[in-house]
C-alpha cells in the first residue's frame, strides 16, 4: 500500500487532538429560520400534491377503472358505490397525518385536489391527446367539494368518530350528486337505428374502443324490488356507510404512519 | 459515466427511428387450433379504401361460428357476443352496424354452425393509414379479429363533425357536448378547494410552526391551536358546500328535465337461412405434414344437386387456400391480403349430380409458417376446422365447414 500523501489530503496524524473547534448551525437567527421553514412549505407541499395525485391516479386505475374513465360506464348502481369507497382511502390516510401532525384540517382536501390534478393530466395526455377520444367522453369526476366536507368536519368537531359517522357519510352519499351536473348532459335520451341511447351511450358506440365490448358494463343486473325508481338515493346511503368503514380502517393506517419515531429523530 | 448515459440514450433512439411501426391486432398471436375453430369470417369487404374526415366507409362480409368451437372457450351461443371493428383508437366513429339486417348497438348470442352477414358503416375522423378488422368479442373468450384491410383517411381532423338530434328535439355536437358543464363545475369545485388551502397556507411557513406547537402541547392540547376563527371557517365551508351542491342538482335538473339512466340489454338475430342439403361432407381423414407445411384431408363428398360441383377454396384462420382451376388468378386485395393464389390442390375434384365421391385436398401454402399455424400439432386437443367452398357450374357457391381430428406427421 503506498503511503504518499496526495495533495490537500489530511490525516489523522497530522489533526491536533486538543484542538478546540466549533461547529456553526446553518440557521443563525430566527429570521433565517422562518426563510427556513418558508422552503420547507414550498418544498414539500408540490412533492407531496405530485406523489399523492400520482398514488391516487394509479389506485384509482386500479380498483376503479373503466368504471370512471368512460363517461357511458358511471352507471347509478355501482360508480356511485366503488368510487367514494376507494377514493377515500388518501383522504383518510392524509387528513389522519395532517391532524395529528399539523392540526390542519387539509389531508382531505389536499388528496382530492391532487387526484383531480393528475386525474385531468392523465385523462387529456393519455385518453384524449394520445388515443384520440374527445374530452367530454373521458373527463374525470370531482371529488374537491367533498374533501372540504370532510376536512371540515373534522375542524368542527375534532373527532375522527365524528368525522367518519358525518364527514365520511356524506363523502359516500353526495358522490353521484356532486357529480349530476357534470353527468346530466350525456344521460338526454336520443333514439339511434331503432335503440334508445343516451347521449353517453351512443357515444360508447361510436367512439370505438376495440378492448372494451358493449356486454363488459352490463349493469343493473338484479332489482330493489320495492323501491321503485329510487336506485341513485339507495346506492347513495349504502355508499355513504361503507365509506364510513372504510373511513375508519384507514384513519387506523393513518395514525400508525403517524407514529414520529424516525421523524422525530431527523428533526 | 455521462458516455454511458448517451450512449444508452442514442442506442434507445435507434428503435425509433429504424424500428418497423407494429399495426397488428394480434393476427399470430392466438393459439393456431383457437384461429381455426372459433370464428370463419369470408367476403370481407371494405369500401371506399380512401375517404376524407367526414365520409363513410362500409365494411361487410360473412361470419359464421365454428361448430368445433373448443370446448374450453365459452361460445357465443352460450355468452353474449358484441360485433366490434379493430382499429387504432376512434380513428372513426361507427355510425351503424348490424348482423342479418338487426342493428347491433347491443349485444348478442350466435348459433353455432350458422351463417351471419355483417356490415358496419364508419365515419371517418382522424387522417392517417390504418389498417381495420372486423372482430367479434365473445364474454369470457376475448375478440376474435376477421381479415384485415387498409384504409386511409385524408383531411383535417378539425373539419370533423358529429351531430345528433335528442328525443328532446335538441341538435347536439358529441365531440363537445356537456364541456361547458365540465369547466365550469370543476373550475368551481377547485376553486373551493383552493380557498379551503388558501385560508391554512395564508401566511408561511405552516408546517413546521404548527408540527413543533403540536409538539409542545401534545395531543390533548394540541387541538387549543385551532380558534374560533377557524371555526367559524370551517362551518362555512361546510355549509356552503352542502347548499352549493342542492343547489347545483337543483339548476342541474331545471336544465336537463329530460334524463334517462343508462341503457343496456341484448338483442336477437336469426341466422341466415341455410343453403340446403346440396353438399354433404364426412371428413375421413386429416393429417398436417410439418416439414412440407402440407395439410391433408380425404372427404367424402355427396352432390344432391342438379349440377356438378367443384371445391375452390379452403378458408381456416382467415387464410384462403384458392384452387386455381377453379377460381382463376385471386388477386389479394392489399399487401397483408392473407390469400395462398395456388394453396389448394384437389384430386378428382368433379363431382357429379347425385354422386357420392371421396377427395383428397392438400392446403399447401408458406402462410402456415408465417401465420404460426404449425403450432397446431402443439394444441392439447389436435383438432382443426375449416370452410369448404365448392361451385357448382353455374358459378353458384355453396359453403360447408369441415372439421374434426388432425394427425401430424413429422417426416
Amino acid at each position: 500500500m503506498s503511503t504518499e500523501y496526495l495533495p490537500g489530503e489530511v490525516h489523522d496524524d497530522e489533526l491536533d487532538p486538543n484542538e478546540i473547534r466549533y461547529v456553526e448551525g446553518a440557521v443563525r437567527n430566527s429570521a433565517e429560520q422562518l426563510a427556513a421553514y418558508k422552503n420547507i412549505d414550498l418544498a414539500t407541499l408540490p412533492l407531496l400534491f405530485l406523489l399523492f395525485g400520482g398514488i391516487s391516479v394509479f389506485l384509482f386505475a386500479l380498483t376503479v377503472g373503466d368504471w370512471d374513465f368512460w363517461m357511458d360506464w358511471r352507471d347509478r348502481r355501482w360508480w356511485p358505490l366503488v368510487t367514494p369507497f376507494s377514493l377515500i382511502l388518501l383522504p383518510s390516510v392524509l387528513g389522519t397525518f395532517m391532524w395529528l401532525k399539523f392540526r390542519l384540517p387539509m389531508g382531505a382536501t389536499f388528496a382530492t385536489m391532487s387526484f383531480l390534478a393528475a386525474s385531468w393530466a392523465s385523462r387529456y395526455a393519455n385518453f384524449h391527446d394520445f388515443a384520440g377520444f374527445p374530452l367530454n367522453f373521458v373527463s374525470p369526476s370531482t371529488w374537491v367539494g367533498l374533501g372540504v366536507v370532510l376536512d371540515a368536519t373534522l375542524l368542527i368537531s375534532r373527532s375522527f368518530y365524528f368525522t367518519g359517522f358525518v364527514g365520511a357519510f356524506l363523502f359516500g352519499l353526495l358522490t353521484y350528486t356532486i357529480n349530476w351536473p357534470i353527468f346530466a348532459p350525456f344521460r338526454i335520451p336520443i333514439e339511434y337505428n331503432g335503440t334508445m341511447v343516451t347521449v353517453a351511450d351512443l357515444m360508447g358506440y361510436m367512439y370505438i374502443r376495440t378492448a372494451i365490448p358493449e356486454y363488459v358494463r352490463i349493469i343493473e343486473e338484479s332489482t330493489l324490488r320495492t323501491f321503485g325508481e329510487a336506485v341513485t338515493p339507495l346506492t347513495a346511503v349504502f355508499a355513504g356507510f361503507v365509506t364510513i368503514l372504510n373511513y375508519y380502517l384507514w384513519c387506523w393506517v393513518g395514525h400508525k404512519i403517524s407514529v414520529s419515531r424516525w421523524m422525530n429523530r431527523i428533526i | 459515466m455521462y458516455k454511458k448515459i448517451i450512449g444508452i440514450l442514442l442506442l434507445s433512439l435507434t428503435f425509433f427511428t429504424f424500428g418497423e411501426m407494429a399495426f397488428a391486432h394480434g393476427e399470430r398471436a392466438q393459439q393456431a387450433g383457437l384461429r381455426m375453430r372459433t370464428l370463419n369470417w369470408w367476403d370481407i369487404e371494405v369500401t371506399p379504401k380512401k375517404v376524407t374526415v367526414n365520409e363513410v366507409i362500409t365494411i361487410k362480409g360473412k361470419f359464421s361460428p365454428s361448430v368445433w368451437w373448443p370446448k374450453h372457450m365459452a361460445n357465443p351461443s352460450e355468452r353474449l357476443a358484441y360485433l366490434n371493428i379493430g382499429v387504432p383508437g376512434p380513428v372513426f366513429v361507427r355510425i351503424d352496424s348490424r348482423v342479418n339486417g338487426v342493428p347491433m348497438i347491443r349485444s348478442t348470442h350466435f348459433e353455432l354452425g350458422k351463417t351471419y352477414d355483417f356490415e358496419i358503416k364508419l365515419k371517418a375522423r382522424t387522417p392517417g393509414r390504418y389498417h381495420m378488422h372486423p372482430v367479434l368479442s365473445v364474454h369470457d373468450t376475448g375478440p376474435i379479429i376477421g381479415s384485415g384491410q387498409w384504409v386511409e383517411i385524408t383531411g383535417d381532423q378539425k373539419n370533423f363533425e358529429n351531430k345528433v338530434t335528442t328525443l328532446t328535439g335538441e341538435v347536439i355536437d358529441l365531440e363537445t357536448q356537456g364541456m361547458k358543464e365540465i369547466a365550469t363545475w370543476h373550475l368551481f369545485w377547485v376553486a373551493v378547494g383552493l380557498a379551503w388551502m388558501f385560508y391554512w397556507f395564508r401566511k408561511l411557513p405552516v408546517l413546521m410552526p404548527r408540527f413543533k406547537e403540536v409538539e409542545r402541547l401534545g395531543p390533548l392540547h394540541a387541538n387549543d391551536m385551532i380558534s374560533m376563527k377557524d371555526m367559524v371557517v370551517g362551518v362555512v365551508f361546510f355549509g356552503g358546500i352542502l347548499i352549493a351542491i342542492a343547489a347545483s342538482y337543483v339548476w342541474t335538473q331545471n336544465q336537463y328535465p329530460v334524463t334517462t339512466p343508462l341503457q343496456t340489454g341484448e338483442v336477437e338475430v336469426a341466422p341466415l337461412p341455410g343453403q340446403g342439403d346440396v353438399v354433404q361432407i364426412k371428413m375421413l381423414d386429416a393429417r398436417y405434414r410439418l416439414p412440407g407445411r402440407s395439410f391433408k384431408v380425404d372427404l367424402e363428398v355427396t352432390n344432391n344437386g342438379d349440377s356438378p360441383i367443384r371445391l375452390g377454396e379452403f378458408l381456416t384462420a382467415n387464410i384462403r387456400f384458392v384452387n386455381r382451376d377453379v377460381m382463376g388468378d385471386v388477386q389479394p386485395i392489399d399487401e397483408q391480403d392473407l390469400i395462398a393464389k395456388e394453396g389448394l390442390v384437389v384430386d378428382d375434384n368433379l363431382i357429379q349430380p347425385g354422386e357420392m365421391r371421396k377427395i383428397t385436398l392438400r392446403a399447401e401454402d408458406a402462410l402456415w409458417e408465417t401465420m404460426r399455424l404449425t403450432s397446431l400439432v402443439y394444441d392439447p386437443d389436435s383438432r382443426f376446422a375449416a370452410m369448404l367452398f365448392f361451385f357448382d357450374g353455374e358459378g353458384k357457391r355453396y359453403h360447408i365447414e369441415v372439421g374434426g381430428q388432425m394427425m401430424p406427421t413429422f417426416s
